[in-house]
């Protein structure tokens, strides 16, 4: 597999050409009807089987029967049946045995059940064949059709991550995307959006125990932070929608932004390293309001424009896409710890100029 | 020029081959054929034995020889069965090793046909590249 390409695309069509599958559903269709001709054929039996059962237990209830004897193949002579209780009953391989009439229809009956199994087998082998043979149909139409087969390396390690991941961060990904300026570049969101989930990850499970007040006050401060957010990005739209303009913002915000990390960062220094970037996280939110309410006001209204809208997409898109998520999360789990933390706001910066 | 007799004489190997591969799946579809008579065979067998056995020590049975009805003992005609199965086991199963044999000749003849092949191709590559 080359590793610059995640999965493989492969036609339908030249996995099995359409002319094999047909022609294998036509195999298939032949031996359905040989084995069709065969059911008849012990359904026939069965029914002969039936019927000499029936006539078997009929004759020995007269003294004997007046019959036309067929002689040669056109002729018949009129006779009668007599000894109608003694039956001679071929055994099979040539082994006759003299036998009443109650006999022989005990001999009749099981010879019936015997029927009966096979039939119930070659129907059973029927359905299997069918099924084969709606297989080859559907292949044989499919290829046809042009249909593709596309595989992708199930990756193991990011995946489950990915899976609690999602339930983890559905509630914060409008903050940090909020938080970020967010109309752009796709593959540089999703390097962004992922490393963060990684990152979050990370907190998680270094510091679960450490963290835990720490996510329950999360939670708890994300959702009035978004609303006041929104109620200044209200109020404030209005007054200085003209004059904030969007230098200004990008200026101010970052470095807002890493002064009260680090602020979170003295504040709560007894928590692991890597866990500041998302203390920093947490904390953007607070403080936002009581500490820098006129700094914040002039990026707020330019993100809160920028984002109204994408926020939400972002979001859907990273639903959608989980396919690609894969083809991301491996090369951006690779950098998490090294270079993520250090290239984010480096990228933040460059998109926050353009 | 050498070349190209040889491609002759591989073409010529592969012919034969092939030709040695068909007889062999011919045998194998016939020998099939030969076993699928004797498992019915061996299914009607043991139907006539266990009728036998339900029969009583006294009734009359007779085996059609040609045209005529012999009659039989009880324990003739059941020796005679018992006889016929093991007799008709044995043959399948000799049957079963011979179809195993030909299956495992025409895998390795299959393998020698794909061989030549691909030594054929490589050859006619290289001669269209010279």
């Amino acid at each position: 597999m080359a590793e610059s390409v995640k999965g493989t695309v492969t036609s339908l069509s030249s996995l099995f050409p359409v002319e094999e599958a047909q022609k294998a559903a036509k195999r298939v269709e032949e031996i359905i009807s040989e084995r069709q001709k065969q059911l008849d054929q012990l359904r026939d039996f069965a029914d002969d089987n039936n019927t000499l059962i029936r006539l078997v237990q009929r004759l020995p209830d007269e003294l004997h029967h007046d019959i036309m004897v067929p002689f040669g193949k056109a002729a018949f002579f009129p006779g009668r049946l007599i000894h109608t209780n003694e039956f001679l009953v071929l055994l099979g391989e040539g082994h006759y045995a003299e036998r009443t009439a109650k006999q022989t229809v005990g001999i009749l009956n099981r010879r019936g059940k015997a029927l009966e199994v096979q039939v119930e087998s070659v129907k059973a082998l029927m359905q299997d064949l069918k099924a084969e043979a709606s297989f080859f149909d559907a292949t044989a139409s499919e290829a046809a059709e042009g249909l593709v087969e596309i595989r992708e390396d199930y990756v193991e390690e990011t995946s489950p991550k990915e899976a609690s991941m999602i339930g983890i961060v559905e509630p914060e990904l409008p903050i940090s995307s909020q938080a970020e300026d967010v109309s752009h570049v796709k593959d540089e969101e999703y390097d962004r959006i992922f490393s963060r989930l990684a990152e979050l990850e990370k907190e998680e499970e270094e510091a679960e125990h450490a963290n835990q007040e720490e996510i329950g006050s999360d939670d708890s401060d994300v959702s009035p932070g978004h609303v006041i957010l929104e109620e200044e990005m209200k109020s404030l739209e209005l007054e200085e929608r003209g004059k904030s303009s969007r230098i200004q913002s990008t200026e101010k915000f970052p470095d807002h932004w890493h002064v009260e990390g680090s602020k979170a960062t003295s504040k709560e220094n007894c928590l692991p390293e890597n866990l500041a970037y998302g203390k920093f996280n947490l904390t953007e939110n607070a403080p936002m309001e009581p500490q820098a309410e006129e700094d914040v006001k002039a990026p707020v209204i330019a993100e809160t424009k920028a984002e109204a809208h994408p926020s939400e997409p972002q979001f859907d898109s990273s639903k959608a896409f989980t396919g690609s998520i894969v083809e991301h999360n491996s090369d951006v789990n690779s950098k998490v710890q090294s270079v993520s933390r250090s290239s984010k706001p480096v990228s933040r910066f460059k998109m926050q100029r353009k | 020029m050498a070349s190209s007799t040889g491609l002759r004489e591989l073409q010529r190997d592969l012919e034969n081959k092939a030709n040695d591969l068909s007889k062999l799946q011919k045998d194998i579809s016939k020998n099939h054929q030969i076993r699928k008579k004797y498992t019915i065979q061996l299914g009607e067998n043991e139907l006539v034995l266990k009728e036998l056995d339900l029969l009583n020590e006294d009734a009359n049975v007779y085996k059609l020889i040609g045209p005529v009805l012999v009659k039989q003992d009880m324990a003739e005609a059941n020796a005679n069965v018992k006889k016929r199965i093991e007799y008709i086991s044995a043959e399948l199963k000799r049957l079963d090793s011979t179809v195993q044999d030909l299956e495992d000749k025409q895998n390795s003849k299959k393998e020698t046909i794909m061989k030549l092949q691909q030594k054929i191709q490589s050859l006619q590559a290289g001669k269209g590249k010279a």
